[in-house]
């Protein structure tokens, strides 16, 4: 017995030498818990998708006194829906400005008028949108590092969370590097992209992915979302393109060049004669012989900004600056209007690198001939002078259609559109496989589909696609496989079922790169992550109180969410933030969270 | 005849052989990066110390076996080497210890047996707890919770050791140990209970049906390792309570995201820098609290609408099978979903939805052993003396009838664990900054490549506790079944 009390001892007594040297968290934290402050309760909304993101949210808000309950929705409809009905204080958004000019990042949510106004109205920040719409590119970063101001600094409406990289990776023993390329705004271009073995061109099909296998429409005016963003772009030719850093330009568009008159309310495209409508004969891509003329131009454009053009019109809001698209057949009218600059003539801005200088402009799109010099001349006139025109002409919304093939394909009346029983020009069950597959698309870009079903879209080159010139598809077939998540999609790619794959998220980085045959491109994006702080619901604190607000937002450390996203994110202020360099950072600064939650709750008694 | 081969104490001692050596070898793997062929030494010596450990206990094996004839013969050297052998604790071998232990006992008992197992739940929940130390600090009620802890091991040490003195001392002294041991159980520890009833009992009296359990499961060694999982983590998720910091495993820290495993981060942390190891322990108490009550709603309910079902048959039956065949109809999960997502996300939510899936289920196995026991003599006399129904069902046919449902019971608590899982994964369970079993997996599956371990732990957990379970289940299915005895 003596033993074991002996060992006891012993053992209390190590354990108490021990304890001497533990830290506890008391004396980590020197005990000065600030718990006098009331707790503020607030509710943070956000979709499954943004489970990362609400996470170091309300972990952030709660380290500042605040009281988060988190409401995650479980997909996007019911986030939206919660979000439309303004159930929340505050809210994860999300905006990806995808014709890759500022107007388009600010206008449908900021404006009073916006079609997805985030914010409550505010006549400053609405002439600050008008402003800078009017404004070229050097004069606009003043008025723009205003409006942020106005939104984030002096009112507290919206706080940028990050901006996000764009990546895709492809396999590289079977694709040429170099004919892969990565746009900031611009969807996936497929036509110059070619297999390491140029035979395989015509034999084999290039291999895509996207998540959506349910297509809005393949009318381009019909549908702005992921699903078909990069259909449409491969399918339809449009004015003017993006470069890879957001510029625009002609190259490979339906233009061979294009110029701004003095003003800014007068563009003029001078069109290309080599491209014409792809249409399909047993199920083969064939040239139908109708050139892509000055005619479909002003018909594609004109239904693009008129929201009665077609029923579920969802893009002309887009295009809602175009006041009047002509054919011009005045040579004339070139030679005396000047461009923005004054540095030349319009015809001579038209002409630059051309092979046969402008004789003759021709109205009839079958008598253009390039290189007798009979060139189509398009002129469009916008409401109010708005250099950012051009930007939402390449968007794919602005993608030329057949007017024929269209007005052949619509005879239903607009008014009693049913939509159960008649089929419009680019309705996905007129090329989903089965009863009703009547393929009526005519594609004025390089590629056509053939035909889709709940697995796969295939497409084929269209055949008169300026065709002479380096800008024709390089591979023959293309094959959009539809693979509902990004793992299940990135195995595809590693087991070779893909050949590319658009679009991964950061996790996955780590994996493409542990793989030899792999390559991955990383590049910037207009994609911005925000918070939306609720201000057009009057029923929420956060809309009767600046000082909330701004407590809110000042709590927010966006190097946490660098960090967590392993230094793939890029700090953002506002949606503009990656299109116009304002300079302005958001600092997370906890003493001015407490300043403002004590003004906030002093006003609240 | 029994040989010396059926003994507790030389068929665990065989049996910890086995597991001994699993241990080491997967010490072994964890010690060895294969991609760069480096050794990480203290986890290697660790693992050799293990591998020793072992082969004495095959020589132990082999020298009782030599010595025994018919009856086993533990002499003074065999009995030497167990003793060293005990010191295979400080590597961490429960498994050799506990056989150890069972070797040093002259005359095995029962109640000495269970409070082997009280003492190393104790030590596993010191042991796991003290992992705190390495963290850059602990919770304030860390120093004397592991005071009291370290207390209550000591006092059950000397319980163990003192046991056959302590049952023949004078009732009033026993007494007093009984209550103050059966206090110990607020630490969680179950097998203290099981201590307490074996001191109660008098005489080793097999009439006893109780006892003739608790004896019958600690002859199956594995449903014994299952139970001691089981009770480890009830006893975890009452001490963590005062153990560990609860901020570590809900707190973001940006600087320490997806850190390996390390003394202080022993399972790594996650893309929050989340400590994974704080947040498995944490998540123990709410995977047990759902699991079990999930079980048990659904085991009493469809349990008796089974049991008057298969007893009074015809209409009554028609009537409560054909409701239940409806429900049955209905695929669980979904049902799960629905109710869920009919009156919100909530962990009270998550228990009803899950137990009204499961009631079918219950209700057929009952009724199916009730119509097969109803038809047996003894409750055909049972009828003809004329005892009453209730009677009849209470003494006769579900005490014939429990085996298959315990068996189910087992394996439900398993599967609505991987539920609750399932349900958080699609948001509809625990609130996902919660640590809960499958939240943790969840993040793990984003990592599987880059960071395995971050999945490999929480899958782990997940698949040991439904696997001690299932041990623990078969235990009591060969335990309870008539047959059998």
């Amino acid at each position: 017995m003596k033993k074991k009390l002996l060992s006891t001892v012993l053992m209390l007594g190590a354990v108490a030498l021990s304890a001497c040297n533990i830290t506890t968290e008391e004396d980590a934290n020197g005990g000065n818990a600030n718990t006098d402050q009331e707790k503020v309760e607030i509710e943070l909304l956000g979709a499954a998708a943004d489970e990362k993101d609400l996470n170091i949210l309300r972990d952030q808000l709660t380290r500042n006194g605040f009281e988060v309950n988190v409401n995650q929705q479980p997909d996007y409809a019911s986030y939206r829906a919660q979000r439309d009905a303004g159930n929340f204080d505050v809210s994860i958004a999300s905006w990806t400005t995808v014709t890759g000019n500022p107007d388009y990042a600010v206008r449908s949510i900021f404006s009073s008028d916006g079609d997805s106004r985030v914010i409550e109205p505010n006549e400053n920040i609405d002439a600050l949108i008008d402003e800078a719409a009017s404004q070229n590119e050097s004069e606009y970063t003043e008025t723009y590092n205003q409006l942020e101001n106005e939104l984030v600094t002096e009112n507290a409406y919206i706080a940028g969370l990050y901006n996000s990289l764009k990546a895709q990776a492809f396999n590289e023993d079977l694709i040429n590097p170099d004919t892969v390329n990565l746009y900031k705004s611009r969807a996936f271009a497929w036509e110059p992209v070619s297999f390491n073995d140029t035979a395989m061109n015509e034999s084999e099909s290039l291999v895509l992915t996207q998540m959506e296998s349910d297509l809005t429409s393949l009318d381009p005016i019909k549908g702005n979302d992921s699903s078909i963003n990069q259909l449409n772009t491969n399918m339809y030719v449009r004015l003017v393109n993006l470069t890879e850093d957001d510029q625009v330009t002609s190259e490979a568009s339906l233009s061979y060049n294009h110029a701004i008159a003095k003003g800014n309310s007068d563009y003029y495209f001078i069109l290309r004669d080599d491209i014409n409508f792809a249409g399909l004969e047993d199920g083969q891509a064939v040239d139908t012989g109708e050139r892509v003329g000055a005619n479909d131009v002003i018909y594609s454009l004109d239904r693009a900004s008129d929201p009665e053009s077609v029923p579920d019109q969802r893009t002309y809001s887009l295009h809602e600056y175009i006041n009047e698209v002509t054919a011009v057949d005045d040579l004339s009218e070139l030679e005396n209007v000047e461009v923005a600059d004054g540095s030349m003539t319009v015809k001579e801005a038209l002409e630059a690198n051309l092979d046969t200088s402008i004789n003759s402009l021709v109205t009839d799109k079958t008598q253009a001939d390039s290189e007798a010099g009979n060139y189509q001349v398009v002129k469009l006139t916008t409401t109010e002078p708005f250099p950012q025109v051009l930007n939402y002409l390449a968007h794919q919304s602005a993608g030329i259609v057949s007017e024929q093939q269209v007005e052949s394909v619509n005879t239903y009346d607009i008014d009693d559109y049913n939509v159960d029983t008649d089929i419009a020009y680019g309705d996905q069950r007129a090329v989903t496989e089965g009863d009703t597959y009547d393929n009526h698309l005519y594609a004025s870009g390089p590629y056509i589909m053939i035909a889709k079903n709940d697995y796969e879209a295939t497409f084929q080159k269209n055949p008169a696609y300026m065709s002479e010139t380096e800008n024709a598809a390089n591979i023959e077939n293309v094959t959009v496989r539809f693979i509902g998540d990004m793992d299940s999609a990135l195995s595809a790619l590693r087991s070779g079922e893909v050949d590319l794959l658009y679009g991964l998220s950061e996790t996955q980085y780590e994996v493409v790169e542990g793989e030899e045959n792999l390559a991955l491109q990383t590049g910037d994006s207009n994609a911005v992550s925000y918070l939306i702080v609720n201000t057009t619901n009057e029923d929420r604190k956060t809309a009767g109180s600046v000082d909330l607000r701004k407590a809110i937002v000042h709590s927010i450390n966006q190097e946490d969410f660098i960090q967590s996203y392993d230094g793939q994110k890029k700090k953002a202020f506002s949606p503009v933030s990656p299109l116009v360099d304002t300079g302005n950072v958001l600092e997370a600064d906890a003493d001015l969270v407490q300043d403002h939650l004590a003004k906030y709750l002093e006003q609240a008694e | 005849m029994k040989s010396f081969k059926d003994t507790l104490a030389y068929k665990q001692a065989n049996f910890s052989v086995g597991l001994s050596l699993l241990y080491a070898v997967i010490l072994g793997f964890a010690a060895v990066d294969f991609s760069t062929f480096t050794v990480q030494v203290p986890l290697f010596i660790l693992a050799v110390v293990n591998l020793i450990a072992t082969v004495i206990q095959v020589l132990l094996n082999f020298k009782i076996r030599k010595d025994s004839q018919k009856t086993l013969v533990v002499n003074r050297s065999s009995r030497i080497m167990a003793m060293l052998l005990l010191l295979s604790l400080l590597a961490g071998n429960l498994f050799i210890a506990l056989s150890s232990m069972y070797l040093l006992k002259k005359k095995l008992t029962t109640g000495y047996m269970y409070g082997i197992y009280m003492v190393l739940t104790d030590l596993l929940v010191i042991g796991v707890s003290a992992l705190n130390l390495f963290k850059a600090y602990v919770t304030n009620s860390f120093i004397p919770a592991m005071l009291i802890l370290l207390i209550i091991l000591v006092f059950h040490t000397i319980v163990l050791v003192t046991y056959d003195k302590i049952r023949q001392t004078k009732p009033a002294v026993k007494k007093g140990f009984l209550v103050l041991l059966a206090l110990t159980v607020l630490t969680g520890n179950l097998f203290v209970l099981l201590v307490a009833f074996s001191m109660m009992q008098v005489e080793d009296t097999v009439s006893n049906r109780r006892k003739g359990i608790r004896e019958k499961i600690l002859r199956n060694q594995a449903s014994m390792i299952g139970m001691l999982f089981i009770v480890f983590l009830v006893a975890m998720s009452i001490c963590s309570v005062w153990t560990f910091n609860y901020q570590f495993a809900v707190t973001n820290d940006y600087s320490a995201i997806l850190i390996s495993p390390t003394l202080q981060y022993p399972f790594g942390t996650d893309n929050f820098g989340r400590d994974v190891f704080s947040r498995i322990v944490f998540g123990a108490r709410i995977s047990l609290a759902v699991g079990v009550v999930a079980t048990t709603i659904p085991f009493i309910f469809g349990g008796v609408l089974g049991a008057i079902s298969g007893y009074f048959g015809r209409h009554t039956d028609n009537l409560i099978m054909r409701f239940l065949d409806i429900l049955y109809a209905i695929p669980g999960i979904l049902l799960a979903i629905t109710i869920v997502a009919a009156f919100g996300a909530s962990t009270t939510n998550l228990i009803i939805a899950l137990s009204i899936g499961y009631i079918p289920s219950y209700a057929r196995t009952m009724r199916a052993n009730v119509i097969q026991v109803t038809n047996l003599e003894y409750v055909e006399a049972s009828k003809a003396v004329g005892n009453h129904n209730f009677n009849i069902i209470r003494q006769h046919v579900i005490p014939n009838s429990m085996a298959p449902m315990i068996v189910r019971a087992t394996l439900t608590i398993g599967s609505a664990i991987i539920a609750t899982s399932s349900l958080s994964y699609l948001g509809l369970g625990v609130e996902n900054y919660i640590p809960e079993w499958g939240n943790i997996l969840r993040t793990g599956s984003s990592y599987l490549e880059t960071k395995p371990y971050l999945a490999i732990y929480p899958g782990l957990a997940i698949i040991a506790l439904v696997l001690s379970f299932n041990f623990l289940g078969d235990g009591l299915r060969d335990a309870t079944d008539p047959r059998l005895s």
